[in-house]
């Protein structure tokens, strides 16, 4: 497939969703956005992680989502999600060693359509949370462009820029997310696994969102612009 | 929502909880109930997470990374005393969340922690599920204890394969229908009945069924045939009266105890209106022992010189094995160890009364320290005396010279026989320590009123003395006189609780315990010095205080329960946790010497399980909190 057809390939094939999706999709769109005013521990945060085809942003396809809540500054195992979205070709092997979901599994998965309607109704409108979320925010916003024919554009906090920003005097530069993890003494249950990561990812939120507070960032907006001063400094360094 | 994402890492809590007790016990629906309803929550270091004015206890808290410590809210001094360190896997605040009230400690990460939440509903209903954790909740301490002595049990199970349990209640071991006649019955009558039957012994009983005598057949020969008794006679001329008797719910190892100390051969059970059930005799309890009681006894009875009895020494570690292999408690173990030894050495004292004339001499042998107090471990040295009278027509010089020379033969005799000598020649052959009534009662005169360092050291080595062998009044009135003296002068029991005081469990801060103390042996604790000692010196000088003729610290601290306004359930968790240093003292001085090394009190606590560590932990707690109430009430 040349990149031409890549490019214009969406819009050569708009989206056409049932009656009953296409209400779905908008009730979501409905529902009112999160304050994110109010404090860490009258928030819900959805950390996110996707596992996919490979690590090309553009070419890869998206094959599972993980998420798990952490609800006023707790996790709650109760409030977790994995969904995995059925896949017409399935991954190469290494791929599959890797994240550990086989070709059965992939094939069987849930039709892409509900697999991120039913992410939406999980995420509601609650601030997400990602390690390197650029990575999870194109995986899972190009799938919603393919099968829902929409422009999926939440509120992101990315812990690789915010967590060498609040612990300096630990790590001053943007690492791997095992390097945080060994840091804190937080142990990953099932690496590469997207629910495990996610669980682990949700703990290095509890203790960025406590370091936050103390610094005076007692609520996700203000996180947010922690991390966008960051990355404007060093951008313009 | 997604009950994959959730079980996978309700799977993982539980997972981690099975690391830890008591959840490791636990039944799976009941962990399964817990781990799908903990949440987690992560607190940074010096954040406070609980503390007495956040009211009634709502959240139940299991660690799972990081440490936190507990502080005892109140008076500044009371804080310094309280701390301790919990760990992953380590629960709080059970008491204040079981009893619905606030806190009384105050807990603050001193790391960074991870720990699951539970809400007190959640928390009442595991409790109601799970019949363990109910009980780990209900008796904290004594759940632990019991678990460990499970343990040891099990550690030693291999050794003790082939030998019964001295756990079973006498109820349980009583086999047939005891035989008796009443004490009327002539001796003939008797003598063809135990001779028919094959009866060892005929136990005599009034009409309603109740003990008054025993005949074994040991007493024909000397009681009957050499006495020239007619075997028209009735019984009750010939019988040991006022036979030992037990109720038939005790252990088989109160029997064994009762018969070490009095030198029986036979337990008669009865019900509790004192009714005749059934006789227990040494071979019921130990057929199946290697070496028993019985031939450890009758070979000390009989032993004819020093390599006799050092080999029943010997035999007296291998019992003490065996006891702890069957799950008796240090108490008992202990107790056994002393009257056992106690036995040898009266052995020693007859056999060197045969050379050294001391008839027409009242006399007594003291034992001191832990002999004194009936506490001895496997390694035991000598620490004896000898009390005497000397009346106005005997030779003052001469009578002590005699008193010396037996003395002298005996600590090297008990030397022979596997008591080591005393390096601080705390020994009868000591003149400073052969002395009559008077110089005795002048010695611990001068030691009350002036209670130098010198002073306070020997006040806790003799004033635990005890009489082993000889005329017991002698002992008696130097108790009395000791006990006026200590009753009357509270300010040498506030020195003897300073004393005391200078030396503080080896609790640490941060780490669990402290092992850096004696810098010749990193990384040990010496169980005796910063362990047995604390609970010991306590326990004297309460008795000292409160006119206590006890030496032994287990019955001085229950003495002592009323006095001190404590609880029975606290007091035995102090008891059991004196008990349960002992045991590790005990098992540690066994499986050294097994290897080949002298018997030293010096444990590595990284080497202990969990389990113990964390009994040990909360030992220590126990006698920090009986040395916080020590100092306050003598307010040093």
């Amino acid at each position: 497939m040349s990149w031409l057809s890549r490019l214009f390939g969406s819009k050569a094939a708009p989206v056409v969703l049932s009656p009953e999706r296409l209400e779905r999709l908008e009730r979501w769109r409905q529902l009112p956005d999160a304050d994110l005013e109010r404090s860490h521990f009258q928030t819900r945060y959805v950390v996110v992680d996707v596992e996919s085809s490979g690590l090309n942003m553009v070419k890869d396809r998206l094959i599972s989502i993980g998420a798990v809540a952490v609800v006023n500054g707790l996790i709650d195992t109760q409030d977790a999600f994995e969904v995995i979205l059925k896949q017409d070709v399935v991954s190469d092997t290494e791929n599959i060693l890797l994240h550990g979901i086989g070709g059965s599994a992939q094939r069987e998965g849930m039709e892409p359509e509900d697999a991120l309607l039913l992410f939406l109704d999980y995420i509601g409108k609650s601030p997400l949370v990602a390690y390197h979320a650029v990575f999870d925010h194109s995986m899972i916003a190009r799938a919603m462009e393919k099968y829902l024919g929409y422009k999926f554009e939440p509120q992101w906090l990315d812990l690789a820029w915010i967590m060498p920003e609040l612990f300096q005097e630990k790590i001053d530069t943007n690492v791997a997310l095992d390097s945080w993890l060994n840091l804190f003494d937080i142990e990953n249950i099932q690496r590469h696994n997207a629910v495990s990561d996610c669980y682990a990812t949700a703990k290095l939120l509890q203790v960025a969102i406590a370091r936050a507070g103390d610094r005076g960032a007692e609520c996700p907006a203000r996180v947010m612009e922690i991390e966008r001063v960051r990355r404007w400094l060093r951008r313009s360094n | 929502m997604s009950t994959n994402a959730t079980q996978m890492l309700v799977s993982a809590t539980m997972e981690f909880l099975r690391r830890h007790s008591p959840f490791d016990r636990m039944e799976t629906p009941a962990l399964r109930f817990l781990a799908e309803r903990a949440k987690l929550a992560y607190y940074h270091k010096d954040a406070a997470i609980l503390t007495p004015d956040m009211g009634v206890a709502r959240t139940f808290y299991i660690m799972q990374r990081g440490k936190v410590v507990a502080r005892q809210a109140g008076e500044v001094n009371v804080t310094e005393y309280n701390a301790m360190t919990l760990g992953p896997g380590e629960c709080f605040p059970i008491g204040a969340v079981t009893a619905q009230r606030a806190s009384t400690n105050g807990y603050t990460a001193i790391e960074d922690v991870f720990c699951y939440q539970l809400s007190a509903d959640d928390f009442f209903e595991v409790m109601r599920m799970s019949s363990v954790f109910n009980l780990f909740c209900t008796q904290y301490i004594a759940s632990l204890l019991n678990q460990s002595r499970q343990q040891l049990q099990v550690q030693f199970a291999q050794r003790a394969a082939e030998q019964q349990s001295l756990n079973t209640s006498l109820s349980a071991l009583v086999k047939r229908e005891p035989v008796s006649v009443r004490p009327e019955t002539p001796l003939r009558q008797v003598l063809e009945a135990m001779g028919q039957q094959r009866l060892g012994s005929m136990i005599v009983t009034d009409e309603e069924n109740k003990p008054v005598g025993i005949f074994t057949q040991s007493d024909v020969l000397h009681r009957v045939v050499l006495a020239g008794i007619a075997l028209e006679e009735p019984i009750s001329k010939v019988m040991s009266k006022g036979p030992h008797t037990l109720h038939d719910t005790v252990y088989a190892y109160d029997a064994a105890l009762a018969m070490a100390m009095h030198g029986i051969r036979h337990v008669l059970v009865v019900d509790a209106e004192g009714r005749l059930k059934g006789v227990i005799s040494e071979r019921d309890l130990f057929t199946l022992q290697r070496v028993g009681l019985r031939q450890i006894r009758q070979s000390v009875e009989t032993a004819p010189d020093l390599e006799t009895l050092l080999q029943t020494s010997q035999d007296v570690r291998q019992l003490a094995v065996n006891m702890l292999a069957q799950g008796v408690g240090a108490e008992q173990v202990t107790q056994f160890i002393s009257a056992l030894n106690d036995t040898i050495t009266r052995r020693v004292l007859e056999l060197n009364l045969d050379k050294h004339d001391l008839y027409g001499v009242e006399w007594a042998w003291l034992s001191f320290g832990s002999e004194g107090r009936e506490e001895q471990t496997f390694s035991t040295d000598q620490d004896n005396g000898i009390i005497y009278l000397c009346p106005d027509f005997m030779d003052k010089e001469q009578l002590k010279m005699r008193l010396l020379e037996f003395a002298q033969d005996m600590n090297s005799d008990l030397d022979k026989c596997g008591f080591p000598l005393c390096t601080g020649n705390i020994m009868a052959g000591n003149p400073e320590l052969c002395l009559t009534l008077e110089e005795w009662e002048e010695k611990f005169t001068n030691w009350v009123r002036r209670p130098d360092p010198t002073a306070l050291l020997n006040a806790t080595i003799f004033f635990d003395f005890r009489t082993l062998y000889g005329n017991p009044s002698l002992g008696e009135r130097l108790r009395k006189w000791l006990l006026s003296l200590t009753v009357a002068n509270p300010s040498f029991l506030k020195m003897m609780a300073l004393n005391a005081l200078s030396v503080e469990p080896p609790l640490g801060k941060i780490r669990d315990f402290v092992t850096d103390l004696d810098p010749e042996h990193p990384g040990t604790i010496d169980l005796k010095k910063y362990g047995a000692r604390l609970f010991v010196d306590v326990a004297r000088i309460y008795a000292l205080a409160a006119g206590l003729h006890n030496t032994n610290t287990v019955q001085r601290l229950r003495h002592c329960t009323k006095r001190l306004g404590m609880s029975n359930d606290d007091m035995s968790a102090l008891i059991d946790s004196f008990n349960f240093i002992q045991l590790l003292r005990l098992r540690h001085q066994h499986l050294e010497s097994e290897a080949g090394h002298a018997g030293d009190n010096r444990i590595h606590p990284d080497k202990l399980n969990e389990l113990d560590r964390r009994i040990l932990k909360e030992s220590f707690r126990q006698v920090r909190k009986i040395q916080t109430r020590l100092k306050l009430d003598y307010q040093v």
